[in-house]
């Protein structure tokens, strides 16, 4: 393991230096001067270089192994974006700079909106949101305040009891009241009991489709006319749209309002956990909601227009993640159409591949079809003690990343794969391979091994219940 | 392009495995009369082509040599950021929820905690918040569950985008919002006493503020105590190898603006948020921690923790909803606070100081040109105040390649702040610089 940088700290000259060819005197009053000596290691740029680079021997990522990541659309990053997003005159950019100075950016950003609205059926898009769970929180305020300007009170949100844990959280930080949707046994919505929940009281529905599950929702189109006749709003968490991407819109599904998650299904690295972007699309009639400022093609240039007066406002500082969105512009530009609509088709086939290979002896939940990723319940094979999270820890020796795990909450023992359109079969075919003997071989022979893997990763099974009973949270 | 690998026998052989016939089949549930017969997007390029595109693009930016920051800065980032930064192992990983196999972004995310709450003189520090702007949010939104009221008191003088942001966040949960007005740009301790009560919930007060100016923090937050609320500093952490801490004065929650420290400007994001506070209110945090601990054989190793106030368990009661948030960006952080030793982030501060201090002296010398708020401590941004036509001496500078100043005449709605404009000089400005921009202002 790795030593902390207090640790390998001494004397030395550390790795930066500044110099200043100005000579002034500081005079700071006392009673505003720092007191306290700061405690920062003093390192050489060697030594750093070498702690931070072995750090990050320490990950497993995209670029070292198969990373079946349930729900995280953990695909190929290609390198050209990176290149783009690290040119100078992408990133030295002030945000208040004049807009004739930033023509580049603002044509970057008016022509993604655009092409986001081609994929979703939108027709608008803001792409100042930060991360999907920012974008939701972004259109539930958008539908918040078109209900004020309309005049009804509506407190209410609906969301399904297997959607990510976001919409609530997000529901509630918009003031909505949250009523959980208890799905069928197959993760579908229950229309009857949709159909009980609805009263003028429901400002929208938020739903995931196709579901967490991986299935389509069959009943989607009967589910936006229930909800409009009731004068409700159709919120589409575009989560999993790489699912569907060039095949069928959420605008022509009768949603009214979605997020987007550039990084997953338009494929910026994921950084560790984040930064992404959550771009909100809506419908014509929610457009002067939109967070300011808008971009403008004026015709002779790009203007950025603030005179919005039924805007929700601001959601972020500045304008968003403009090296996610430049990325994801490069993206869509690389791939194009037939690039884009062959992207889905084959995350699709290699999920469906996948789930052919391990239906026949585990259960599937959602049913033996599925879209970009499926899940698993390991619940009536599992044996001798061991449990999913075992499971997923005995993956890791073998050099995969796990799947998601006892994710979405409504199955049992869930375990959670999507595989993206980018790996081979042959990587696919050795996962499984592995997977079976983890779970029809070593679980019946070796279980102990499992239980206690894994075996070869820098630290072995760590212990979270220390953790967390007695936090220890910096050096 | 496309970056799918599998050619038609494989294909077919898959096919063959799932029992279907063709690629259509697997899409059976989908309504068959919305099934798209084209996507209106243009055809694919491939790399060389991307790259004519976006430097033909790219050319339509203008690099600027800029005396502007506002909330975003142009600060050195030296070559080792980069380098970690850009390693695939840490780009291309995810959110360590199998923490063996993510010990690199934990251990890092560890050593960023513990070097923000060196840097502030606080206890425990999360990575990360999106911004500056949605960490004071997050802030208000700790303080709001804390103390179970809804009193915010906020100084005029935090940067506009973050009192723009918390308004948005806030409408719609009946959060009483007082902004307090300054005095000769900063905060008056009368101006405090006169709104604080012991409904009031938390304080806010950014330092150095808007203005550039450093708020007499210490005398604040005393006041702030006495009425049992939290006070929330708002701090720009580069300034810290010099002015006073968070943790001097006893604030109870710290955030700010990541984006000096180490990640480029980018048109203002991504940039990434820090939050840092007492242990009292640990678990109030918003987002990912992340905890030390001991594997099975008792070595040290680390994982995400205190998970019970997060989103993914909580739900609707989570402390907040972040996700995804800027994990990158806070290790850019934690590489570049690594490399300055204690002596060198302060002289980095000094720097930072003695260039603007340079600047503010050379330009309130010049005919029509004076100090707004006379000669209080600043760091690297001060306000000016003008006879001449702003937008005309921006034109000027910027027909110079150079960024101007911030035009502030209408950033105030009584125009307080009528032909005033914010300089910003960072260590990135040299002397010579520096001199041209006086050169030019002199013949304005």
């Amino acid at each position: 393991m790795e030593k902390l940088l207090n640790e390998i700290s001494t004397c030395c000259q550390p790795a930066y230096d500044i110099s200043c060819d100005i000579n002034i005197e500081i005079n700071i009053p006392s009673n505003l001067q720092r007191c306290s000596s700061l405690h920062f290691p003093n390192i050489t740029e060697s030594d750093l270089l070498r702690h931070f680079t072995n750090l990050s021997r320490n990950n497993y990522a995209l670029s070292t192994t198969f990373y079946p990541l349930g729900s995280c659309t953990m695909k190929h990053n290609p390198l050209i974006s990176e290149q783009v997003a690290r040119h100078y005159r992408f990133n030295q950019i002030h945000p208040y700079q004049d807009e004739l100075t930033i023509q580049g950016n603002l044509e970057i950003m008016y022509k993604l909106e655009q092409d986001l609205c081609a994929i979703s059926g939108m027709d608008y898009f803001t792409l100042q949101p930060a991360a999907g769970a920012h974008g939701e929180l972004t259109g539930l305020l958008i539908i918040a305040k078109y209900f004020e300007t309309i005049k009804q009170k509506r407190t209410t949100v609906i969301i399904p009891d297997s959607a990510h844990g976001t919409n609530p959280s997000s529901a509630m930080l918009a003031g909505f009241n949250v009523i959980t949707l208890d799905s069928t046994h197959d993760g579908q919505i229950n229309i009857d009991k949709l159909k009980q929940l609805l009263n003028e009281n429901v400002a929208a529905i938020m739903l995931t489709v196709p579901n967490t599950l991986g299935v389509f929702e069959k009943n989607i189109l009967t589910i936006t006319e229930l909800a409009h006749n009731n004068g409700t709003i159709m919120y589409y968490d575009g989560a999993n749209l790489n699912a569907i991407v060039g095949i069928i819109k959420p605008g022509d599904l009768g949603f009214d309002i979605m997020h987007i998650n550039l990084h997953k299904t338009f494929a910026a690295p994921h950084g560790g956990g984040g930064p992404g972007s959550g771009p909100v699309g809506v419908k014509k009639f929610l457009e002067p909601f939109l967070p300011i400022p808008r971009i403008i093609n004026n015709k002779t240039h790009f203007v950025f227009n603030y005179e919005k007066h039924q805007s929700i406002g601001k959601i972020k500082a500045f304008f968003g993640n403009f090296p996610v969105i430049l990325k994801s512009y490069v993206y869509i530009k690389l791939l194009g159409a037939e690039g884009l609509i062959n992207s889905t088709k084959q995350a699709v086939l290699n999920a469906n591949y996948m789930l052919a290979k391990l239906r026949d002896n585990i259960d599937v939940p959602g049913g033996h079809k599925c879209l970009h990723e499926f899940v698993l319940s390991l619940k009536s094979i599992l044996k001798n003690g061991v449990k999913t999270v075992d499971v997923a820890k005995r993956l890791l020796d073998y050099g995969y990343y796990a799947p998601t795990i006892y994710f979405p909450l409504i199955v049992e023992e869930s375990i959670m794969m999507e595989p993206t359109e980018t790996e081979s079969k042959q990587t696919l075919d050795k996962f499984i391979e592995i997977f079976k003997i983890i779970i029809f071989k070593e679980m019946l022979d070796e279980s102990d091994k499992i239980k206690c893997a894994p075996h070869t990763t820098i630290v072995r099974r760590l212990d979270e219940v220390i953790a967390a009973r007695n936090p220890v949270l910096r050096w | 392009m496309d970056y799918t690998s599998k050619n038609k026998t494989e294909q077919n052989d898959m096919l063959k495995t799932i029992g279907i016939n063709c690629i259509k089949d697997l899409f059976v549930n989908i309504p068959r009369n919305l099934v798209l017969n084209k996507l209106n997007i243009c055809h694919g390029n491939t790399e060389q082509e991307i790259l004519t595109h976006l430097h033909n693009v790219a050319k339509k930016n203008k690099i600027l040599i800029s005396f502007r920051g506002a909330g975003i800065y142009d600060h050195y980032i030296p070559a080792l950021v980069k380098e970690i930064v850009n390693r695939s192992e840490f780009r291309t990983s995810y959110t360590p929820y199998q923490a063996e196999a993510s010990q690199g972004t934990l251990q890092a995310i560890f050593e960023y905690q513990s070097l923000i709450c060196a840097l502030t003189d606080l206890d425990v520090s999360n990575a990360s918040l999106y911004d500056g702007a949605t960490a004071v949010v997050e802030a208000i939104l700790m303080s709001i569950r804390y103390k179970k009221t809804k009193k915010i008191l906020i100084s005029e003088a935090l940067n506009p985008e973050y009192i723009k942001v918390i308004i948005t966040y806030f409408k719609h949960l009946e959060v009483d919002l007082i902004f307090l007005e300054t005095t000769n740009g900063i905060i008056d301790n009368n101006t405090l006493l006169n709104k604080l009560d012991d409904n009031t919930t938390a304080v806010v007060i950014q330092s150095p503020n808007y203005f550039g100016l450093i708020e007499n923090m210490k005398s604040l937050c005393y006041w702030t105590k006495k009425f049992n609320s939290l006070f929330i500093a708002v701090v720009n952490p580069l300034s810290l190898g010099v002015f006073c801490t968070p943790g001097e004065y006893n604030a109870d929650i710290a955030v700010g603006e990541n984006q000096g420290l180490g990640s480029p400007m980018s048109f203002g994001g991504t940039t990434c948020g820090f939050i840092v506070t007492k242990k009292s209110l640990a678990w109030r945090l918003p987002g990912r921690i992340v905890g030390q601990t001991k594997d099975i054989k008792g070595e040290r190793g680390f994982v995400l923790t205190m998970q019970s106030r997060e989103q993914h368990i909580r739900r609707v009661n989570a402390t907040s909803n972040i996700c995804t948030n800027a994990s990158l960006n806070a290790l850019a952080s934690c590489v570049f606070l690594s490399g300055w030793g204690s002596k060198g982030f302060k002289k980095l501060a000094e720097v930072n100081i003695a260039k603007a201090k340079y600047t503010f002296k050379q330009i309130k010398s010049l005919n029509g040109f004076s100090s707004k708020f006379g000669d209080q401590t600043f760091f690297n941004e001060f306000v000016i105040k003008t006879t001449k036509d702003i937008n005309k001496i921006n034109k000027i500078l910027l027909y110079n390649n150079i960024l101007g100043p911030l035009n502030l005449s209408n950033a105030n709605a009584n125009a307080k702040l009528k032909n005033c404009m914010l300089f910003c000089v960072t260590e990135q400005r040299t002397k010579s610089e520096i001199d041209s921009l006086i050169e030019i202002l002199k013949t304005i």
